[in-house]
């Protein structure tokens, strides 16, 4: 791979890495920071990178490790001095989503690390368990298992525990309609 | 009058391990929030500065590599 199609695959990648590297760090400044780092370190370790595998598995990794190496500490800090991005992050254009989104945000940044981390990488990112597993270096069950309790605990953050709580959202009333009211209560 | 009535049931959750089985459509709400919190931030403007370092980087590497070359002509 020539330095200018790696160039190219680190450009497509920066904003999953960052959008990873917040969730991760609950601070877009320290995001920030931590996708420059992962920047250096890829473009330093070029030539580890095997051509035809996920550009973006690998650089994950590296932002996953560079970060509970270097920032996690930080990261606390910075969301003790002036909040997490939940807080101050503009939202745009999210009528589409059910639930707020600064309250999702909020219930997302009070999951253990090891739960929101696999939460994002499975459910939003596009990576898929086997590539979670790897960047985190566990077994895909216990993917499984992090992914489970991460849901369980945002369904209980958020009080969305009970078919009723979604009443309100247009949207879930429909998907509730579509499915019948066979599973309900159960 | 709901034509989705033919379906099967759910299948049972394959996650045995835990004790907590969420409503299919808890799962479904969860996710969709995962992926607006997501999308959110993806599509935000990427800092110049990333592309600033990158062309840097490039341009140090094209410089190293046309020393070498120079310097193995010489």
């Amino acid at each position: 791979m020539s330095a200018a199609d790696f160039k190219e695959g680190l450009i497509a990648e920066i904003p999953n890495l960052r959008a990873f590297a917040a969730s991760l760090s609950g601070s877009m400044q320290l995001a920030d920071d931590l996708v420059q780092d992962t920047l250096l370190k890829a473009w330093g370790n070029a030539e580890k990178f095997q051509p035809g595998t996920s550009l973006r598995a690998w650089l994950f990794t590296i932002l996953r490790n560079t970060y509970y190496s270097l920032y996690r500490k930080r990261g606390r800090e910075v969301q003790d001095s002036d909040g997490t991005y939940a807080d101050r992050l503009a939202t745009h254009g999210n009528q589409e989503s059910h639930l707020d989104l600064a309250d999702f945000r909020k219930a997302l940044a009070k999951l253990p690390e090891e739960q929101r981390e696999v939460l994002i990488m499975v459910g939003a990112t596009g990576l898929s368990y086997e590539e979670t597993a790897e960047i985190c270096g566990v077994a895909i069950g216990t993917i499984k298992s992090r992914v489970n309790r991460a849901r369980a605990k945002l369904a209980e953050l958020l009080s969305i525990g009970g078919v009723d709580d979604l009443g309100p959202d247009r949207r879930i009333t429909a998907a509730v309609q579509r499915a019948g009211p066979e599973t309900v209560g159960s | 009058m709901n034509l989705m009535n033919a379906d099967p049931p759910e299948a049972a959750p394959v996650d045995s391990d835990e004790d907590v089985v969420l409503d299919p459509r808890v799962q479904e709400s969860i996710g969709r929030s995962l992926k607006a919190h997501y999308e959110d931030l993806v599509t935000a403007p990427i800092p110049d500065r990333f592309l600033a370092l990158l062309a840097q980087l490039e341009a140090t590497e094209r410089r190293l590599s046309t020393e070498d070359g120079a310097n193995e002509r010489s």
